[in-house]
């Protein structure tokens, strides 16, 4: 019954004729205003916003800067700052690393200090980190020190004060 | 649909997929980038840049040199092309010099530079880069 049921919708609105309706708009749908010089054109302008990405090819020397997300797949030999800076698995950063949160899967020879750290279970720190608020998870290799003081040396987020671990590290 | 199939010159240029790193407008770069690949900048750089192939987007800047094989520039250099193929777009803005093997100049672009033409061989030992003579 079903079966019938279906041919028989399409026969009420007269199939044949919505076949040629929707050939047609269906046809035109690959416009490409594309051809006018060279792909790159409107891929660089579609992405002119949004996440930064360090390919795994780049290398940097330098600082890196950004008042937006960064992702880090290569290496960078100097600071990072960023709002989000995640550092992927295989990447490399050598120096520190400012953001509000930062996910660490790659390697830091140097210190992170950010509100919302995660250290995933490939990442590779060497240094100190400074927090807020932190997630390690199993197989993460740190050398350093885990200090929850992000903000405290800072003014801006003294006159804000969030009640913070006075000295919560001290007795551990 | 046959008349899309001339396709085939954006596929020419797509044959090789480069790793492609993309730095948005907020960021700012001090400092060298170096990659096999493409880099996309609609930010700003200052600094040098070596790449396969480099965009600077409209809005994007660099100071430095910039070294690459093909630069497509919609944005602003203050400094010096070493490419093999350049195009600048109407959007672009140079200051200094362009050394380039092919060089394709849009309508509208603004080039306070001299554009030296070079064989294709001084573009494969471009380790130590010339003097600025200025």
């Amino acid at each position: 019954m079903t079966m019938f049921n279906r041919t028989d919708k399409p026969a009420d609105t007269s199939a044949p004729d919505t076949a040629r309706v929707q050939t047609p708009t269906l046809a035109p749908e690959p416009v490409r205003p594309q051809p006018v010089s060279q792909p790159v054109t409107s891929a660089a302008r579609s992405s002119s916003t949004g996440v930064s990405l360090i390919s795994r090819a780049l290398k940097i020397t330098g600082q890196l800067e950004s008042t937006e997300d960064i992702r880090i797949d290569g290496e960078v030999d100097g600071d990072v700052r960023g709002v989000s800076v995640t550092v992927g698995n295989g990447a490399k950063v050598k120096g520190t690393v400012y953001g509000d949160a930062v996910e660490l899967a790659g390697t830091v020879d140097g210190k992170i200090e950010a509100k919302k750290v995660v250290l995933t279970g490939t990442a590779r720190m060497t240094g100190d980190v400074v927090h807020q608020d932190i997630k390690i998870e199993s197989g993460a290799y740190i050398d350093g020190h885990l200090k929850p003081e992000f903000g405290k040396s800072d003014g801006r987020s003294k006159t804000a004060s969030t009640p913070k671990p006075v000295e919560v590290k001290q007795p551990v | 649909m046959s008349t899309f199939s001339f396709r085939t010159r954006p596929k020419a240029s797509e044959e090789k997929s480069l790793a492609i790193s993309h730095l948005s407008k907020a960021v700012t770069v001090n400092g060298v980038l170096d990659t096999d690949g493409e880099v996309r900048i609609h930010g700003h750089v200052q600094g040098r840049v070596n790449a396969e192939r480099i965009v600077i987007a409209a809005g994007g800047s660099v100071e430095g040199d910039v070294v690459a094989t093909d630069a497509f520039i919609e944005g602003r250099l203050n400094g010096r092309i070493f490419a093999l193929n350049v195009t600048l777009e109407s959007s672009a803005e140079i200051t200094g010099r362009v050394f380039h093997n092919t060089i394709t100049v849009a309508r509208g672009a603004r080039i306070d530079a001299r554009m030296p033409w070079r064989p294709p061989n001084y573009f494969e030992t471009l380790d130590q880069l010339p003097e600025t003579r200025e």
